[in-house]
């Protein structure tokens, strides 16, 4: 098991048929990432980052090649096996926050948790510990509308964390945040990655890529330079 | 481990009904819209459940009422109703001849009635919806069992005496719980004896309250109250055998015919109905009832659905975002369809119970006005809840169904463009 990375991709490969033309938006990746590594991937808009970043969580296929995932293959999996999958394994944040309006921080948080096995009673408390790490403990039954980006976001990385994932996916964090919010946020990733977990980041902003100890640009569907 | 599996896959299922309830509360208007057109379709059919099993009860009832073995002989076509024609053709000679000569009679009874008579008893003024003028054995000839005191007898017909049979209504607002046999009751200024009490009835036969009555001698309705004595309006004729009542119909038929000088084209100057005509006609009645409301009903629900299904496809893209996120985190497709369907069936169901009290308090008060006879019961409860789940689930599929197919990174890219 330590000899596994938690990610490899094996000469990936993804592409769209628009009309007539196979339109290749990733042209074989290949990458191997361990276990509590914290990754900043980067590349112009149009690169296939985003679309690698799919495929890492388990939201799209690749046409060719191979996705392995705790040493398992999932590169063919059913949609309800990638729903489950991603469920215990995948924590997403992104750069819109994507609350949802109508319930309390506080069910945001565990939200995750409901299409898992875990006991509701267990989920509350888990959700009330979470918020409290992303100290919004007395915010916990504002809606979203009552609270600033950056608390929004923070109750976004709380959600991300309830099912107790491996992987953290954040799509462009920062992307909506002033630079003082940007630092709290990226720190409280930089406390997610020192639990243990691997956190990969996308993003065009220099100073958030900074915060990783490993970045990946991707250029052309390729990547064109790791370390 | 299986057993866990389902315990675990039946959480998460309560989780995500849940779910469900959070979303009613969140868009109220969508809620109430769906409410409001649910609770209109279920309105309708609540009526007519009511007032096609209350037609049904009515019919049962006066078939038990009017007797198996009776038929009801009633001067003048009222099949035709020809304009100007004599109604008044039914003699005291047609009612003897028929009890004589006509095989099988058992009772024949004549009777003439006048509607809305002031009564009075000691210092009680009231109005009797219906006073009767019978021949003797009004009790027997009705089926209608006294709770007190006698029948008419013949002699108090031949003597025009001034004795009654009250019914149920006058004799508990004139007298209260007292007996009213032997009391003095004043008709229209004349003075009569109670001899006996109807006992209560509680069917109201086609308007008015059956038991708001009193019955006198024929003969003394004629003469104190300034009638033509030769006619009346109905005959009431019971015959021993009920198994073959078409037959015996026809035979009084023939002779009525015969009696009234009809020739073979003319029609007959009266008419004849046993309980199997009523139901006919009860029926005839209530099939065009169930057609009116029933399309009435079948429109209000279509038009509750597809305000639904529209409301529902709105309701699923502006919600694009959140059915991506939960996706995202694990929510199968078959989550997020149980989510919206649930969304919808929950909200007919409440529209059924909006629409159960609007159609019942609708039934009652056509009820009172006499407009429509319904009758209660648990059918309707379940039939409303039944139709609003089928509501929820046939319209509220396709927009659920939509929800479910979403692709998450569609879904999730929705708001950045």
């Amino acid at each position: 098991m330590a000899a596994e990375p938690l990610v490899r991709l094996i000469d990936v490969t993804r592409s769209y048929r628009l009309g007539e033309v196979d339109y290749q938006v990733l042209k074989g990746v290949s990458l191997a990432i361990e276990g509590g590594e914290f990754v900043a991937l980067q590349g112009p808009s149009g690169s296939g980052k985003s679309t690698l970043l799919h495929i890492l969580g388990l939201l799209d296929q690749p046409t060719s090649g191979r996705y392995e995932l705790e040493g398992r293959d999932v590169s063919h999996l059913s949609d309800d096996e990638q729903s489950g999958l991603r469920n215990r394994t995948i924590g997403f944040v992104f750069q819109s926050f994507y609350l949802v309006p109508y319930i309390t921080a506080l069910d945001n948080v565990l939200l995750p948790g409901l299409y898992s096995p875990t006991p509701t009673g267990r989920l509350k408390e888990r959700a009330q510990e979470l918020l409290a790490q992303v100290g919004l403990s007395d915010r916990a039954t504002f809606k979203p509308s009552q609270l600033s980006g950056g608390q929004q976001q923070r109750v976004a990385l709380a959600r991300s964390l309830i099912n107790d994932p491996r992987l953290v996916l954040a799509d462009e964090p920062t992307g909506q945040l002033d630079s003082t919010t940007s630092t709290e946020i990226m720190n409280l990733l930089k406390a997610i990655n020192a639990q243990g977990r691997t956190v990969i980041v996308v993003t065009h902003d220099e100073a958030t890529a900074a915060y990783a100890r490993r970045r990946i640009l991707v250029s052309d569907g390729l990547v064109a330079s790791d370390g | 481990m299986g057993s866990w599996q389902a315990t675990a896959d039946v959480r998460i299922l309560w989780r995500v009904l849940g779910t469900s309830l959070a979303g009613l509360t969140a868009y109220k208007l969508r809620s109430l819209f769906v409410i409001c057109a649910t609770a209109l379709g279920i309105a309708a059919l609540t009526v007519i459940v009511a007032a096609v099993d209350g037609a049904q009860r009515k019919a049962v009832e006066i078939t038990e009422m009017f007797g198996p073995d009776a038929a009801f002989v009633l001067g003048g076509d009222i099949f035709t109703h020809a304009v100007g024609q004599r109604v008044m053709t039914l003699s005291w000679e047609d009612a003897r001849t028929i009890e004589r000569s006509l095989p099988g009679v058992s009772l024949v009874v004549p009777m003439r009635s006048r509607q809305n008579v002031k009564a009075k008893a000691g210092n009680e003024n009231i109005d009797v919806g219906t006073v009767v003028g019978s021949t003797s054995n009004y009790a027997k000839a009705w089926d209608w069992p006294l709770s007190e005191g006698r029948d008419l007898s013949v002699e108090d017909v031949e003597n025009s005496a001034k004795v009654a049979l009250i019914g149920d209504d006058p004799s508990r607002l004139l007298f209260g719980q007292a007996s009213p046999v032997g009391q003095v009751i004043f008709v229209q200024n004349i003075p009569f004896q109670i001899i006996g009490r109807l006992a209560y009835r509680g069917v109201s036969g086609g308007g008015g309250n059956i038991d708001d009555r009193i019955v006198i001698p024929l003969s003394t309705l004629t003469q104190r109250f300034n009638l033509d004595r030769k006619y009346f309006r109905a005959l009431r004729v019971r015959f021993h055998d009920a198994a073959d009542m078409p037959a015996n119909a026809a035979h009084l038929r023939s002779l009525l015919r015969h009696l009234h000088h009809l020739g073979p084209n003319e029609a007959d100057d009266f008419s004849i109905l046993t309980a199997d005509e009523i139901l006919k006609f009860m029926s005839m009645l209530k099939g065009s009832l169930v057609a009116f409301l029933g399309v009435t009903a079948a429109a209000a629900i279509l038009v509750g659905g597809f305000v639904l299904a529209n409301l529902f496809y709105l309701s699923v893209s502006e919600r694009t975002h959140e059915i991506g996120l939960r996706r995202a985190y694990g929510a199968t497709s078959l989550h997020i369809l149980l989510q919206f369907l649930a969304e919808a069936v929950a909200l007919t169901l409440i529209g059924a119970l909006v629409g159960l009290v609007l159609g019942l308090a609708l039934g009652q008060t056509l009820a009172r006005l006499n407009i429509l006879e319904i009758k209660l019961s648990w059918k309707i409860f379940t039939l409303a809840l039944t139709s609003a789940v089928a509501i929820g689930v046939v319209f509220g599929l396709r927009p659920a169904r939509r929800a479910a197919r979403l692709d998450p990174i569609q879904a999730l890219r929705g708001s950045d463009e």
